[in-house]
């Protein structure tokens, strides 16, 4: 509707008309409303809960020249609640560790839960027990361990990961974790150093709820106190007139009093009834734990390995990385894996043992060499290694050749003839090809 | 009513007048308390954040400084209207006690319900008792100064302890891992945060050592001397958003 002012504009007498085309609006109005509906219908219909957990985000070197992961196992993906379960594996810190990442100094091996559906229990780096955060060395090998305990029913995808500071999250692979049973079953007791057990589901809720309750109820009188008489708009006015002495009587000053003395001594007096309760209180602890890497597993010195030059190729999206490779062992050696930011590139040719159960990445027949033949001990050969797959677009690895550090690395794994293990990390700068 | 009423003058409400008027103190002090438990709790959950989400955050040194120093500007801000305006003695205690809810409501049901916390590693502090306090030292002193010197100082000085009789039982010491933890450092260990490493912990750092261990009143000074600049700082902020143009034109 439109009003329009009769000939004199200070006239009071108005004539409303409607607009010409207020049909033709309602009608747009209820189209547009009907297809948002449908929309807003369609994609409440289609939701999923999110399973993914950042994996592919974080920048190609970083994944690829940080933490190299390996050997990742779950001692079982099916289990009750408060059953164990232990996810073990082994981890190279990459030596050409990225100038833009900050040096792995505090580093902390953690559990990618949707909240905390399981708890740790235990965790071990090098079979030693440890609780904080720890520092890395480049270069270093390490084997983990972490045990956890089923807490909540349902169906979970979970990944061991390293939290490094101030770079991110590196993920290692993830499994489908199964936990049955009843939430309410869950139990955890810790025993105190005084041999006291707690049970940490409840453990303090009943004491602070009751502090926070006495405190409100002090807190809730003295409102109440004020918020029985009129407020606002008879106080300002008093306020104007000079009443001010009637706005705060001398009942009220005496209760001010009480409070300003009274509650400091309530405080002080709980403080140390407290203290003398739990004299052996310490505080929070804040160490960083220094855990020797192991003895070399990568790069042992049995295998020596060069890289020549890697290019990649966008188009056939794949990698070719040329290595000079010394065979120091006393058997022949093939090229069975490469496995770069979480893909595993396999030579199909090579029977390999798999140590993994976790959902690796796997591109089953995406390692192909020049020269397939086995490396003589004691040869030196140049080897063109081809890593191809869609996997390099679809894990977001390919976005490399557009990163500020565009250098790769990853671990290179070789089989003698009898299953013997060789395990190398390379490291060189990509080369796009855009033919 | 104009600003020259004088004290013969002036008649109170009666009536449907007072009414009205009691309508309208109740339909402010609802605003208000949602209010406060909306732009209070954001607030204080953006700046103090970790120190009062987490059990095992709750430090000697960075806790009670943090803590008092952003929990005491609403109720500095509020104190400067209801005071000033009103002579209502009731600022501080309002706005914590909206932070309380805020924060309760927070915990159990965005903590517990949805991301699985238990509620005890999650439970909030309390400012109540340092309200009190603040209120209670504004309204018999009548002076920003003398407040934000003694009202602001107490505010700190009080919380750790009144907070202890909540936290003082998680710091008793568990062997864990061949090493010495506390009971809330073993919830951080054992109840997983995906993206909350233990190293992000802002606990326990600073260059106080030279006082051997007695972190916390050194934290807990600082604090008050703090909570007295921010407190005045504060008041200006609340007087200089406020008004009471409205009122004067009933």
């Amino acid at each position: 509707m439109k009003t329009i002012w009769l000939n004199n504009p200070c006239a009071t007498r108005v004539k409303t008309t409607p607009y010409p085309n207020t049909k033709e609006l309602q009608q747009k109005l209820t189209k547009g409303l009907l297809l948002l509906g449908t929309i807003l219908s369609v994609y409440l219909l289609t939701l999923q809960p999110v399973m993914a957990h950042g994996e592919k985000n974080l920048e190609p070197y970083v994944r690829m020249r940080t933490v190299q992961w390996y050997d990742v196992q779950w001692s079982k993906q099916k289990f009750n609640v408060n059953d164990e379960v232990v996810v073990t594996g082994k981890f190279h810190v990459a030596e050409d560790w990225p100038i833009s990442v900050p040096r792995p100094d505090a580093a902390f091996l953690n559990i990618s839960t949707p909240g905390p559906v399981l708890i740790r229990t235990e965790r071990y780096l090098n079979g030693k027990p440890y609780m904080n955060s720890v520092a890395l060395q480049p270069g270093g090998d390490y084997d983990f361990k972490v045990v956890l305990k089923g807490r909540l029913p349902g169906r979970y995808h979970i990944h061991p990961f390293f939290n490094l500071k101030d770079a991110g999250q590196v993920m290692g692979p993830g499994s489908w974790l199964d936990i049955a049973g009843d939430a309410s079953d869950f139990t955890n007791n810790v025993q105190t150093i005084n041999g006291e057990l707690v049970d940490m589901e409840t453990f303090g809720l009943g004491n602070g709820i009751f502090w926070h309750s006495f405190w409100t109820l002090l807190g809730t009188a003295w409102l109440l106190w004020w918020v029985r008489r009129p407020l606002f708009i008879e106080r300002y006015r008093m306020l104007q007139a000079g009443l001010e002495d009637e706005l705060v009587t001398p009942l009220d000053r005496n209760i001010g009093k009480a409070i300003v003395i009274g509650v400091p001594v309530l405080v002080f007096m709980f403080y140390t009834m407290t203290m003398n309760k739990y004299p052996k209180a310490i505080p929070l602890q804040a160490s960083l734990d220094q855990i020797l890497p192991l003895s070399a597993q990568v790069n042992a010195g049995v295998v020596d390995v060069e890289t020549v030059r890697t290019e990649y190729r966008v188009p056939k999206r794949s990698m070719t990385v040329s290595l000079k490779i010394k065979n120091g062992s006393d058997k022949p050696i093939q090229i069975g894996e490469f496995a770069t930011g979480g893909v595993r590139f396999l030579n199909q040719s090579v029977p390999a043992h798999d140590l993994n159960n976790a959902e690796s990445v796997i591109a089953k027949e995406g390692l192909i060499l020049d020269n397939p033949v086995p490396i003589q001990p004691g040869e030196q050969r140049t080897v063109l290694m081809t890593a191809g797959d869609a996997l390099w677009e679809s894990e977001k690895l390919d976005g490399l050749i557009n990163d500020a550090d565009s250098r790769i690395g990853g671990l290179v794994f070789f089989f003698d003839s009898e299953g013997e293990r060789y395990i190398s990390s390379i490291t060189s700068a990509v080369i796009p090809k855009f033919d | 009513m104009s600003a020259n009423l004088s004290k013969p003058t002036f008649k109170p409400y009666t009536g449907e007048k007072a009414r009205i008027t009691r309508a309208y103190d109740y339909l402010i002090l609802v605003l208000a308390l949602f209010l406060f438990i909306g732009s209070f709790h954001l607030h204080f959950a953006l700046t103090v954040g970790d120190w009062d989400f987490w059990v095992d955050w709750k430090d000697r040194q960075w806790w009670p400084l943090v803590t008092p120093l952003i929990g005491i500007t609403f109720p500095a801000a509020v104190q400067a209207v209801l005071w000033s305006n009103f002579r209502l003695p009731l600022g501080a205690t309002l706005c914590v006690a909206c932070l309380s809810i805020g924060t309760w409501i927070a915990r159990v049901f965005a903590y517990h319900y949805w991301n699985y916390f238990p509620i005890n590693m999650v439970m909030p502090s309390t400012l109540l008792p340092s309200a009190l306090v603040l209120d209670g030292i504004l309204m018999l002193s009548n002076s920003l100064t003398v407040t934000a010197i003694f009202g602001g100082s107490a505010f700190a000085l009080l919380f750790y302890p009144a907070n202890w009789p909540i936290f003082g039982m998680f710091h008793v010491p568990v062997e864990a891992g061949n090493s010495q933890l506390t009971l809330a450092d073993m919830f951080g260990f054992q109840y997983i945060r995906t993206g909350m490493p233990e190293y992000l912990r802002i606990i326990e750092r600073g260059t106080l050592r030279t006082y051997g261990q007695i972190a916390t009143p050194l934290s807990a000074f600082c604090s008050a001397l703090l909570c007295t600049l921010m407190y005045t700082l504060w008041w200006h902020i609340g007087k200089w958003f406020a008004t009471t143009r409205y009122l004067k034109r009933i």
